[in-house]
């Protein structure tokens, strides 16, 4: 039987290969996307008839309080927890980068709270802030202090959560700003060393704009994952106090376990489609810098 | 001060900072658990027990085992099925052609980014009426199709970088695509393979939502789940048994970083330095 | 490729492990430790005598963890568990989702007499649409708890009146206090739970007030809810008689281990806490009285009803059998035997009467006037959700968040949202 070379169209053949994965998307991921968009246009609560309601669920949600802070907290956690992470990533990366004894060391450390589930996480950081027995209420007690409420108070949580998520999340922006620098080679600083520019214009000025693909990257994934934030939210706080750090997925989930399908998809169907503009806002943005440089 | 000092200084402290930074929370939840006593820092005495350990293993009631069992049996079983359908539908990318190749790949990718709530609900629905929630296929086919972009991207990038000559050889000596990804290709790609594999594992293993919704008991939770909602009597939490669980959930995970540290980050980076 | 396929059959094969399903009875139990382990044993004599077996399946202590385990079971229609355990608020909630078996026949034809059971209970949170579709496994309410030691010292006798309990609580606690720094004159549960509702309702109805009218409208920002409100965030800063985490942390087993170490002069709790109180190794042994919670003047004494039912699944596979199993559970017999041995207070008030109890049960008397008194909860499906609202603005208003009329005002439109979405139309 005649078989064409490595380059030919010969698309039959590519069939069975990619068959497995097509399926899988179609059933279980994309079948379900447009599920539960349908879901969305109707009243469907097990003590209630399923009634089509068309965008009567969206209507409800924007009138709905929570429904506002819940976007309003994903916001602010996407927003200070992203940056956070990039900042710090970059340092570890910088600091990585450097040859040292403790290069192998800081490899695995920082690893580690990537590794570890998030579940499994949060719930030692639940322990830190616990206000008796916590480690941080200890140390400020041992110093003299009056122990804080770290998960109690509605401003102070906001920023638990994000500390422990971005305890979690830095080593994977890390990992991948160090491949970024580890690209560049060292000719280039030797350079601009004999040129004269100090330890700071060298970064800002070089190594800054090297990396700006590999930051791109960093800051959609991290962005994209921010934004479905859940678990560590789940464990930590359920959302409390009074729901301020109740994340868009976390409000879904609360309708979803009362049985109100038709809220939980609509919020889940906002959700998807905040992403989706997100997704396609970044590799605009990406390309058309591409473009200019 | 010259520039190298401050340089060295600034990466000492730095380094300094990494280490208590990443390592402080992990400490501090083995000293708990090993502690018979939780407010050890206020009271100032460590009583060290292994109890902990020991009644969270043995009590049935908690399910801890079963958890860890579970978790274990689904992450392998996930890792496997999508490796190997992703090294199938990579060779396919980088090695064939097809129509809207393009799209297949983009499409794929673009499932990463969609948040699993949105996916869940109807999941649910999917599964109760297969009659297979709270059973290891609830997890397990999701994780698969769940863990395939990263996977496929994994592995299309470490097949880009093996020389199309390998194949031709092959297939002029008669083999068919398949055979010749197999005999040939398989043994070349076995390390990005296995990061692969190990990157997948760690992907199911930890993940959480699915987990929590497609599932209700020991028969198929996992050990996210189970350490999540671990209480005590009437809401007061054993935090002794909860970091104990905590080490030994994380201990699989954790050994594979250690000893697998190069494949890990290998495996993750490769593909953003493309983007 | 056959070896491509032999793979994938393998790996097939062990992915279906764990998709059989054999018919059996299997009840779902949860709580504390201890009384799932008396559940066991108790089933096990069950098992012996009417040789039919049972599958027990263990559910986590907390409530939402538990409700949640049996609404994914129940959305996704699983045959088992067949008979499982309800919190009496979720009752509504599985009654109007169709999840609950009808019992009228049943009970008919076992003779099983509806009248042996608190009235109050069972007609307002047994039946729906006119079908019976539970029975209490045992019921609560929340009473107050007193160191009868400390009110003899005084010359008080238990007060009767929310104004009464504030000057004794002031008063003892100024004197205690200059021995024991730590001492607070009422502890009750105030944090962001559902406890704090149990506790407002107490509070409120005391008062004149409540959740909802006689028609079943929502009622949350009458007057008199909001001077209850008000009454409770004076006994954490005005009167001073509350400690300051009582909106943070406060529930039942925070509230009962303070005043078991002997640093309060009041509690408010559940009935559950009389026999840890009198524990051996409980520093306030035999020192501890109960009785109802006070009223406001002219106003009457109020119990939040709490408390277990046990229903048949509508999907089970294995009805008559679990019939058998409820109507065990729910026997007089049994329900004494759970008295001694668990605390828990029988749903059936011809226990209360027997003999046998009112010597081993010295409280039995007020325990029953308790339960014949005790309010529910307002009886919706989507209660849950009315109840998150409330929690979150009581919560507010105790710790000084918002004044206690805006947040109830709040709290009623929001809740009057959450009523038009899902009454029955």
């Amino acid at each position: 039987m005649k078989r064409g070379n490595l380059c030919s169209p010969a698309s039959g053949e590519a069939l069975p290969f990619i068959l497995p994965v097509i399926l899988f998307m179609l059933l279980l991921v994309a079948l379900p996307v447009i599920g539960t968009f349908i879901n969305s246009l109707f009243r469907d609560v097990p003590f209630l008839e399923k009634r089509f309601v068309g965008f009567g669920n969206f209507a409800r949600l924007f009138k709905d309080p929570g429904f506002r802070e819940s976007l309003l907290f994903t916001a602010l956690f996407l927003l200070i927890s992203v940056s956070l992470e990039m900042v710090l990533g970059t340092l570890f990366a910088l600091t990585m980068n450097e040859k040292s004894r403790l290069t192998t060391l800081l490899r695995v450390a920082v690893l580690l709270p990537w590794v570890i589930p998030v579940a499994v996480g949060a719930r030692i950081w639940q322990l830190i802030y616990n206000y008796d027995y916590g480690l941080l209420n200890s140390i400020i007690v041992l110093f003299g202090g009056t122990p804080v409420n770290w998960l109690g108070s509605p401003g102070l949580a906001l920023f638990s959560v994000i500390l422990a998520d971005v305890w979690k999340t830095t080593p994977f922006v890390a990992l991948i700003v160090l491949t970024g620098l580890k690209a560049i080679p060292e000719e280039v600083y030797e350079q601009a060393r004999i040129d004269g520019t100090n330890l700071f214009n060298r970064f800002f000025l070089i190594t800054f704009p090297i990396l700006r693909p590999v930051f791109t990257v960093a800051l959609l994934f991290r962005t994209i994952d921010a934004l479905r934030v859940f678990d560590v939210i789940y464990v930590l706080t359920g959302g409390g106090p009074g729901g301020s750090t109740t994340s868009i997925s976390l409000f879904a989930y609360r309708y979803f376990l009362l049985g109100d399908f038709g809220l939980g998809s609509a919020s889940s169907v906002v959700l998807f489609l905040i992403a989706l503009s997100l997704s396609v806002l970044y590799l605009r943005a990406a390309r058309f810098k591409e473009a200019i440089s | 001060m010259s520039e190298e000092k401050t340089k060295k200084i600034l990466i000492s402290a730095s380094s300094v900072f990494i280490l208590l930074f990443s390592l402080v929370p992990l400490l501090w939840m083995l000293a708990v658990s090993f502690s018979g006593n939780i407010d050890f820092l206020r009271s100032g005495r460590y009583l060290i027990t292994l109890s902990n350990y020991h009644d969270i293993v043995r009590l049935r009631n908690l399910h801890f085992t079963d958890y860890m069992r579970n978790s274990m049996i689904i992450a392998t079983l996930t890792s496997l099925i999508v490796v190997a359908i992703g090294l199938f539908a990579a060779y396919a990318v980088t090695r064939m052609n097809f129509p809207r190749k393009e799209l297949f790949v983009m499409g794929v990718l673009a499932v990463s980014m969609f948040p699993q709530i949105s996916i869940v609900g109807y999941l649910f629905k999917l599964m109760s009426s297969i009659g297979l929630i709270n059973t290891y296929p609830a997890l397990i086919i999701p994780y698969v199709a769940w863990t395939t972009p990263v996977v496929l991207w994994l592995l299309t990038s470490y097949l880009t970088g093996i020389p199309r000559e390998l194949d031709e050889a092959a297939l002029v000596d008669g083999a068919s695509r398949g055979k010749a990804l197999l005999r040939v290709i398989f043994p070349v790609a076995a390390p990005g393979v296995f990061s692969a594999i190990l990157i997948a594992f760690i992907l199911s293993y930890n993940e959480f939502m699915f987990a929590l919704m497609l599932t209700n008991d020991f028969r198929a939770r996992t050990i996210p789940v189970g350490i999540a909602l671990f209480q005590g009597l009437h809401g007061e939490i054993p935090w002794g048994y909860v970091m104990a669980g905590a080490a030994l959930a994380s201990l699989p995970v954790i050994l594979i970083a250690l000893f697998f540290q190069r494949y890990i980050t290998e495996g993750l980076t490769r593909g953003a330095v493309k983007g | 490729m056959n070896k491509i396929l032999l793979f994938v059959l393998v790996v097939g094969l062990l992915t279906v492990q764990g998709c059989k399903k054999e018919k059996r009875l299997t009840i779902a139990v949860g709580g504390a430790p201890s009384e799932v382990e008396y559940l066991e044993r108790l089933i096990g004599e069950f098992e012996k005598e009417t040789g039919i077996h049972v599958v027990l399946r263990r559910q986590p202590t907390d409530t939402d963890q538990r409700r949640q385990e049996l609404v994914i079971a129940l959305k996704a229609r699983e045959r088992d568990p067949d008979l499982f355990l309800m919190d009496v608020i979720w009752v509504p909630q599985f009654a109007a989702s169709g999840w609950l078996e009808p019992l009228d026949d049943y009970a008919r034809e076992s003779g099983v007499e509806l009248s042996s059971f608190f009235r109050g209970v069972v007609e307002n949170v047994d039946r729906y649409d006119g079908k019976l579709i539970a029975l209490p496994l045992y019921v609560d309410g929340g009473l107050l708890y007193y160191r009868k030691d400390l009110l003899e010292k005084f010359g008080f006798s238990p007060p009767s009146t929310w104004d009464e309990l504030v000057r004794q609580a002031r008063k003892i606690q100024k004197e205690v206090r200059k021995k024991n720094p730590s001492f607070y004159g009422f502890v009750w549960q105030g944090a962001q739970y559902e406890g704090l509702v149990c506790n407002f309702l107490e509070f409120a109805a005391s008062m004149g007030g409540g959740l909802t009218d006689s028609l079943g409208r929502l009622t949350i920002d009458r007057p008199e809810n909001i001077r209850a409100l008000q009454f409770m965030r004076d006994l954490i800063n005005r009167y001073r008689i509350s400690p300051p985490n009582t909106y943070t942390e406060m529930r039942e087993e925070e509230v009962r281990l303070f005043f078991q170490r002997g640093d309060a002069l009041f509690e408010r709790n559940w009935p559950y806490a009389w026999k840890l109180h009198q524990a051996d190794d409980s520093p306030v042994r035999g020192k501890v009285g109960m009785s109802l919670l006070p009223s406001s003047t002219g106003g009457r004494h109020v119990s939040t009803l709490g408390g277990w039912h046990v229903g048949i699944s509508r999907f089970a596979d294995r009805k008559k059998e679990a019939w058998e199993l409820l109507k065990f559970l729910v026997s007089k017999e049994i329900q004494k035997r759970l008295l001694f041995d668990l605390g828990w207070n029988p749903g059936r008030r011809d226990v209360y009467g027997d003999p046998e109890v009112l010597k081993e049960v010295p409280q039995a008397a007020v325990l029953q006037s308790i339960f014949e008194k005790a309010i529910p909860r307002p009886v919706l499906p989507f209660y849950t959700r009315i109840s998150e609202i409330l929690q979150k603005y009581l919560n507010s208003a105790l710790s000084g968040d918002m004044e206690p009329d805006d947040a109830l005002k709040s709290a009623q439109k929001e809740a009057e949202v959450v009523f038009s979405l899902y009454e029955k139309r």
